[in-house]
């Protein structure tokens, strides 16, 4: 590096403007891991309800807490504690734990009560009914618990709140104990808390545990019971965290090596800082781009965009290896530009087919990668000569890398040993017993078996709705898809008798729809009528006559009530939060979902969707995948069409078919080898993959531009084999530490670029260089 | 209750252990001779009222409320299992069993489903419970966290006024009055805020007939009555 005042200056600007770039990316950009800014834009309802399923759906959002390790009173102590807490707290929407409460009803929504239970003797007033009724409430008010009875008695004798109270409680319940729930074995007590925060977002599902954790603490009992946690926001959190951390040990193992092989081939500390700026460049530019024209982005189009930005850090090999003490910088770069220029403009051509796919996840990849590039190749096309002093050596000297060059150029090469690698590698893949492609992402951030099966058991103790299946019901109104699902259920009932279903629920069982509503207004007496029943049974009671002023008041508003609207009845703390799962409005169409549990045969199902109009099943898995799928058609028509392009932009710039082939053929040739090896080894393909192979063939572009380049001179040869060199060893030692990563996310990225590397070097050697040898030994 | 392992410790080392409905009347009597009638301490008398568990005592509860024209009369037995353990078994005119563990109440009736609840949300009831946990451990200190305590009367017939000191029982609850002889409390009055009472008469006092007209102020009057 150079180290005049100048240079400095320069190098200092460059940094502060980098820096200036990132604060300003930063505060813009907002990254989210929310799956559906990667995923497509979904088209149809079903889709989207889909992709809501995915992340938001209610199954997904629950957290089920268990208390441990104690006696069952201090467990339900703990539960109660602990679900009062959150009930208060704004991360959790729906808290439940077996308890119920009458806090939190609205006044002016009690006298509903009569319209929302579907028990007919809720509606109950004849005289016999209500003589035992009181005498019921008579033995409550002496019982310890009268004092805390006796508000509600007045104007609840027949205690249909309490009624409702349970019917809102989950279709099947675990069995309580002491009040609250608890495992078969009342060994656990269980608490059912929803998170606002979606599945896939890990840092609100943090905070989300980091408040309960705060919470349990808050309870006092923190060191006498266990408290632990299951759900896929959990997991998520857990597999974020774990993720992360062997990225980060990985990527520091691999920066004190890249840092390594620079030292040995350059042997100037100054050059590190040097081969670093070109690629915090293209990371900052790209940034900054993506947050001025997208504002938000998703972490998965992050975490591909960083890798495809990997050839960024080869540009400034090439400018390093090439020069010498004869040559100012200024020229190398110029000399080297045009090959450079050409393995850029292609790439960035064939990346920007990414940006017309559709998807925003792709347009943001294409946005971030294609700057990020642009960036570094500019960079170090006219920065970094401004920075570097003429080098010390010329690596075209060098006795050992002219005696390799030779070496390499001696190879027999049989003439048809490309087809025939071409053809084997199709034929492998064709063979392989594996499926080509595998959608499902979660297998990339594998939650340990145990966990999962522990989780499995939770939900089946709990009873709670399958996270895979479900019906939806569209319809015009809130009000006709509350009918609708009205009259699916006596199949559902049917389906549950047979074992098809444990269980279902939907919006209906909280809120019936107005037909219904009004259907039960009708079965309510008169005031007249009550009035004398309710003498009646009062005859031979303790009470007052005039006790119940407030039940006959009740009953009579509920005769004339407006029928009660969803937007009204979100105000019941434990309505409004099954009903915003379970009624779903968009652009003016309703959907109401019907959660299933324990399904055990989908056949009837769907049989019964067939039947009835507006209903369909959703299969959450089947259609995430599809989506998965369809996100990758975009790719590899995307592809496609960028490397028709990248054919045009490289034959454009060689004008020539047989150079052309010589830089294409290899990376080609290398697609399928690493495909076919992948495949041979049993690995079946998925994005990180795809991305991977897109990063190896950029890699191999480079190489082989850079090989065909120097055909003629025997200096500029060794030049560039110190360059490619040191580019293939630096990459191959990042990708290789990620190949050995026991994260399958990580060794999907590590494995094709790794294998990749050595791949495309030694056909770049073998294709670009012999035949370029060959053309020289002819006249 | 909450304080279970404290109590416990309390409990074994406050050995003055009578079983209940027994040698009281004897007891009295001792103490009504040998002591003078001195200014009542009510740390020295909630030490004495301390019983080891388990232990047992016939109860009557007549409670009082505006919605009601006549009191509701129940008999049973009370069943005192250690801090924070007890059970009300009502056997007549019907047969009812309470099961309170820690904070949770259970209430079987025949005929009926079973009922759980809070003590969280029965302000009046926690309260009463605090106050028997407190008298049956012998806990004064524990007592005089939840309670500003009044002694008056003396070693043969004395009576203990607990007002909660906690705002919201207090929005719930008005007071709680002990009355007793000797080391046998002889019944609770649960006082709260909306003009309705608790009248629970313990051991010799439950077997009794009860004063007519049925009212909380001549059941109080019983209570103070040899």
């Amino acid at each position: 590096m150079k180290a005049s005042p100048s240079a400095l200056l320069l190098l200092a600007a460059w940094i502060v403007a980098l820096i200036a770039l990132a604060v300003i990316a930063e505060r813009r950009l907002a990254v989210d891991s929310d799956l559906r800014l990667f995923l497509p834009a979904p088209s149809t309802d079903e889709q989207r309800l889909l992709l809501d399923a995915i992340g938001e759906g209610p199954a997904a959002r629950l957290l089920i807490v268990e208390l441990s390790r104690a006696d069952a009173p201090t467990l339900a102590d703990a539960s109660r504690a602990l679900a009062d807490a959150l009930r208060n707290d704004e991360r959790f929407r729906f808290v439940a734990n077996g308890d119920e409460t009458l806090e939190g009803l609205p006044d002016a929504l009690l006298a509903y009560r009569y319209l929302l239970h579907p028990d007919p003797t809720t509606r109950t007033f004849d005289r016999e009914w209500l003589r035992m009724a009181l005498e019921a409430r008579a033995r409550d008010l002496a019982s310890p618990g009268g004092f805390a009875l006796e508000p509600l008695i007045p104007r609840d004798p027949t205690f249909v709140l309490a009624a409702l109270l349970d019917r809102w409680q989950p279709a099947h319940e675990p069995p309580r104990e002491l009040g609250v729930w608890f495992d078969a074995a009342r060994e656990r007590a269980l608490l059912l808390a929803e998170t606002r925060a979606p599945a896939f977002d890990p840092d609100r599902q943090r905070d989300a545990l980091d408040a309960l954790q705060r919470a349990f603490a808050a309870t006092g009992v923190a060191n006498a019971v266990t408290l632990s946690t299951s759900g896929t926001g959990g997991f998520s959190v857990l597999m974020e965290a774990r993720t992360r951390a062997t990225a980060e040990n990985l990527t520091r193992l691999a920066a004190i090596g890249m840092l390594a092989v620079l030292l040995v081939a350059y042997r100037r500390p100054s050059v590190l800082i040097v081969s670093a700026l070109p690629l915090a460049t293209a990371a900052v530019a790209g940034l900054a781009a993506v947050s001025i024209v997208f504002g938000a982005v998703h972490g998965i189009t992050l975490a591909f965009g960083f890798t495809l930005l990997g050839v960024a850090q080869d540009y400034p090999l090439h400018l390093l290896s090439h020069g010498r003490p004869s040559a100012e910088p200024r020229m190398v770069a110029r000399a080297i530009w045009p090959t450079l220029a050409t393995g850029v403009a292609s790439t960035c051509i064939a990346y920007l087919t990414f940006w017309l796919s559709g998807a925003a996840g792709l347009a943001q990849l294409a946005c971030f990668t294609v700057v990020g590039l642009a960036a570094a190749a500019l960079t170090t096309r006219y920065v970094l000569p401004g920075l570097l002093a003429p080098g010390a050596r010329d690596y075209g000297d060098s006795r050992a890398l002219r005696r390799i060059a030779r070496a390499i150029a001696e190879l027999p090469r049989p003439r048809f040993a490309p087809l025939v690698l071409a053809l084997a590698c199709v034929g492998a893949t064709i063979a392989a017993p594996r499926p080509f492609w595998d959608n499902d992402l979660s297998t990339l951030t594998p939650v340990p078996e145990e966990l999962v099966a522990h989780d499995r058991e939770l939900r089946e103790t709990l009873s709670l709705a399958d996270v895979r299946h479900q019906l939806a019901v569209v319809a015009p109104t809130a009000d006709a898809a509350l009918e609708r699902v009205e009259a699916l259920d006596a199949e559902l009932a049917r389906l549950v008798a047979t074992g098809a279903i444990a269980s279902y629920d939907h919006a209906a069982r909280y809120l019936p729809s107005a037909a219904v509503q009004r259907a039960r207004q009708a079965e309510l007496p008169s005031t007249d009528v009550l009035s004398a029943e309710l003498a009646a049974a009062l005859a031979d009671s303790p009470f007052r006559r005039d006790a119940f002023a407030p039940f006959v008041a009740d009953v009579e508003r509920a005769r004339t009530l407006p029928p009660l609207t969803p937007a009204v009845a979100r105000a019941v703390p434990a309505v409004g939060a099954r009903l915003d799962t379970l009624l779903l409005e968009r652009d003016g169409a309703f959907t109401a979902v019907v959660a299933l549990g324990g399904v055990s045969d989908v056949a009837p199902l769907r049989s019964l969707a067939g039947r009835t109009t507006g209903v369909t099943v959703l299969d959450v898995r089947a259609a995430a995948e599809s989506l998965v799928a369809e996100q990758r058609s975009r790719m590899l028509l995307c592809l496609a069409f960028g490397a028709l392009l990248l054919v045009a932009v490289v034959g454009f710039a060689l004008r020539d078919s047989r150079r052309v082939y010589r830089v294409l053929a290899p990376l080609a040739l290398t697609t399928l080898v690493v495909v076919a090896a992948l495949q041979l080894a049993g690995v079946s393909l998925n994005l990180f993959h795809l991305i991977s192979l897109i990063l190896a063939a950029g890699l191999g572009l480079d190489y082989a531009l850079f090989f065909e380049h120097s055909a003629e001179d025997p200096a500029e040869q060794a030049r560039t084999l110190h360059a490619v060199l040191v580019c293939a060893a630096s990459t191959l030692l990042v990708f290789v530490l990620l190949a050995t990563a026991d994260l399958p996310v990580l060794r999907a990225i590590g494995t094709p670029v790794a294998l990749g590397v050595v791949v495309n070097f030694a056909l770049a050697l073998l294709i670009t260089r012999g035949t370029t040898v060959t053309r020289r030994a002819a006249p | 209750m909450r304080h279970a392992n404290a109590t416990t410790a309390r409990t074994a080392r406050c050995h003055a252990s009578f079983a209940l409905g027994r040698v009281i009347a004897v007891c009295v009597a001792a103490l009504a001779v040998a002591q003078n009638v001195a200014a009542l301490d009510s740390a020295t008398l909630i030490a004495r009222l301390a019983r080891t568990p388990p232990a047992s005592i016939p109860f009557v509860d007549v409670r009082f409320s505006e919605l009601l024209n006549e009191p509701v009369v129940v008999r049973g037995r009370l069943f005192y299992e250690g801090a924070g353990a007890l059970e009300r078994r009502v056997e007549q005119p019907y047969l009812e069993t309470t099961t309170i563990r820690g904070d949770s109440v259970r209430v079987q009736r025949a005929g009926e489903v079973d009922r759980a609840f809070t003590l969280r949300r029965a302000a009046e009831l926690r309260g009463f419970l605090t106050a028997l946990t407190g008298l049956l451990t012998g806990d004064g200190r524990f007592l005089e966290q939840h309670f500003d305590i009044a002694a008056s009367g003396d070693e043969s017939r004395w009576r203990l006024t607990l007002d909660p000191s906690d705002g919201r029982v207090r929005e719930r609850l008005r007071a709680i009055t002990v009355a007793g002889a000797g080391n046998e409390p002889h019944c609770f009055v649960i006082d709260d805020t909306r003009g309705g009472a608790s009248v629970l008469l313990l051991g010799s006092k439950a077997a009794q007939a009860l004063p007519q007209p049925l009212t909380r102020d001549s059941l109080q009057e019983s209570c103070a009555a040899e």
